[in-house]
């Protein structure tokens, strides 16, 4: 039994109530460079939040794909277990969606992220959120010194409604079930984007506000940010349903003119992002955005661009 | 940093890798001062491990905190294991279960030992049970072969992708059935399923002595016990049910440990 293996280490972080668990996957010159003091020091590691409920593995183990990818890739990844999840300690919070939403793992993340940097001798922090993950990305990186940039998968600026009504749930089922949602969706949508016009394309009610706030805060003083949006199912580019308000749009020009904010769009992949094409996109746009704002010393990109040809379609 | 301290209760978890042959599968030991037995957990496979994570891991603590020391893992392929899901076969799992009994039963001192398994992980641990390993046998829905754990996973899924895929691409199952059958594969939930899977899962069975737990009691002369979970019954793998809800499944917890503390006769009063 061994606590480390060629490719990975298992890590446990200590905190007074309880501890995380984690994955560090070893980048690809701490496999093959003998000496440690060859290593290159001056690179970030990837931090992986997944969304809520969700092992450190991902759906579908998709997460330990990528943080393998990226390793091979020469960028050190390390998936975590948030407190009351997987491996970690404790139990989830009662509301877990309100908790992560109010970013109240901010403090737990940062802290992990020092321990983290220190512990692998890091250059600093990429923070990679999904779904109810990129909102602790998101006030983790507020929160952190070490945190150099954000890759944020479907995030989540708004606070869904976490109790729908039993009637809504039973309408919503039997418009799928019967097949109707092709007929009804057109006049949903028509309606709600007759409301969106009315108020003036600002953001609805139940938007996440602090979070905008705080995204505002990072994303202006130029924080390099990847946002990587699943293309839906019934819908293709990057624009929003029609009658939903845009987000992406909206935090886009919330970061203003020193904004570094990248925007790519995935074709076929789904929310969770771990089918075939969501998987592939998530890794080609990400390896391509970590080449461009992090790249790494004595390592040629030829070397690295060799390594997958996953065919994907890309919008901007 | 290190792999081993105990948790906020005081209850130390080690998790390690362990070599199989091509691969090294992830394990968690909730080792115990001065344990009274000991269980091996083989879990739900692939997309089940991860909706039954939560409450699989917290029957472990339940455990660990009754004195019975535990040892859980991911099978090769998947979770924190290494390997390629693709490539394995029952066989590989088979081999993974059989290989970490030995590796508990080699720990000292030598106490009873319980093969708990669930879903396709009760195929799998009736098997190594069949084969002798393990002092009693408790099955949470064990299945009748493995097709049946993957045909209703598939049939969940492919409900759910009904539901939200865009009429033009939408597919029956009868259509992901057809391409098994045809020897390609498909995915399912983000994991590829081959059609080399698909054909070795019918073959792949509950021994057939172990169906019903009191005749496989007389007939392997050691405890066995089956529980089935019933369409209304909190189960541990009703995935797409509002999974992100915490369940309370502490009468299910004690109910079982009290059948593993009467069936080894344990030093022990009552459930943690």
């Amino acid at each position: 039994m061994k606590e480390t293996i060629e490719t990975r280490e298992l890590v446990v972080l200590e905190r007074p109530d309880g501890i995380i668990r984690g994955t560090y996957h070893k980048a690809c010159d701490e496999i093959s460079v003998a000496h440690e003091s060859s290593i290159d020091r001056d690179r970030v590691g990837l931090l992986f939040l997944t969304g809520l409920s969700a092992t450190r593995a991902a759906n579908g183990d998709s997460a330990v794909y990528w943080a393998d990818a990226f390793a091979e890739r020469g960028y050190p990844s390390i998936r975590l277990d948030l407190p009351g999840f997987g491996d970690s300690d404790g139990d989830p919070p009662t509301e877990s969606l309100e908790f992560i939403n109010a970013g109240r793992y901010a403090s737990i993340v940062s802290v992990a992220i020092d321990e983290l940097v220190a512990r692998f001798n890091l250059s600093g922090i990429v923070i990679v959120g999904h779904c109810t993950g990129t909102v602790s990305a998101i006030y983790a990186a507020a929160d952190s010194k070490e945190c150099r940039g954000l890759i944020l998968m479907d995030p989540l600026f708004y606070l869904p409604a976490t109790k729908l009504s039993k009637f809504r749930r039973q309408l919503h089922t039997w418009v799928l079930r019967c097949h109707l949602d092709g007929l009804l969706t057109p006049i949903y949508d028509r309606s709600k984007e007759l409301c969106l016009s009315i108020r003036g394309n600002r953001p609805p009610a139940n938007a996440n506000f602090p979070l905008l706030r705080c995204w505002k805060k990072l994303a202006s003083i130029g924080l390099p940010i990847l946002i990587l949006k699943a293309s839906g199912r019934k819908r293709a580019g990057t624009r929003s349903r029609i009658g939903e308000f845009d987000y992406i749009q909206h935090v886009v020009e919330l970061a203003g003119r020193k904004g570094q904010v990248s925007v790519q769009v995935a074709d076929g992949a789904h929310h969770s992002f771990a089918n075939r094409p969501g998987r592939a996109a998530v890794r080609q746009h990400t390896e391509e955005w970590l080449s461009a704002t992090f790249p790494l010393t004595g390592r040629k990109d030829s070397d690295a661009d060799a390594l997958h040809q996953d065919p994907v379609v890309v919008t901007k | 940093m290190q792999t081993q301290c105990p948790s906020k209760h005081g209850l130390p978890e080690r998790a390690r890798y362990f070599a199989v042959p091509g691969a090294h599968v992830y394990t968690v030991l909730h080792p115990v001062t001065d344990p009274v037995a000991r269980v091996l957990l083989v879990g739900a496979l692939a997309s089940e491990r991860h909706f039954s994570y939560h409450s699989w891991v917290r029957w472990a603590r339940y455990l660990a905190a009754g004195r019975i020391e535990v040892l859980r893992f991911d099978y090769r392929g998947t979770g924190e294991s290494t390997g390629i899901f693709e490539e394995m076969s029952f066989e590989d799992w088979s081999q993974d279960v059989h290989l970490l009994a030995e590796w508990i039963l080699g720990r000292s001192p030598r106490l009873p030992l319980l093969l708990h398994g669930l879903e396709l992980g009760a195929i799998l641990a009736g098997k190594c049970f069949q084969e002798g390993m393990g002092d009693a046998l408790l099955l949470w829905s064990p299945p009748v072969n493995a097709n049946q754990v993957l045909r209703s996973t598939l049939l969940r899924w492919s409900g759910l992708e009904q539901l939200y895929e865009s009429p033009e691409n939408r597919k029956s199952v009868s259509a992901y059935i057809r391409e098994l059958e045809q020897g390609s594969s498909i995915e399912v939930q983000g994991y590829r399923w081959s059609g080399r899977l698909w054909r070795d899962s019918f073959h792949f069975d509950l021994p057939a002595d172990m169906a019903d737990g009191s005749l496989a009691g007389e007939a392997y002369k050691k405890p066995v016990k089956c529980v089935r979970f019933g369409k209304d019954a909190v189960c541990l793998t009703m995935p797409y049910l509002r999974y992100g809800e915490v369940k309370d499944l502490s009468s299910l917890y004690s109910d079982t440990f009290n059948w593993v503390a009467g069936t080894f006769a344990l030093p022990i009063e009552r459930a943690p």
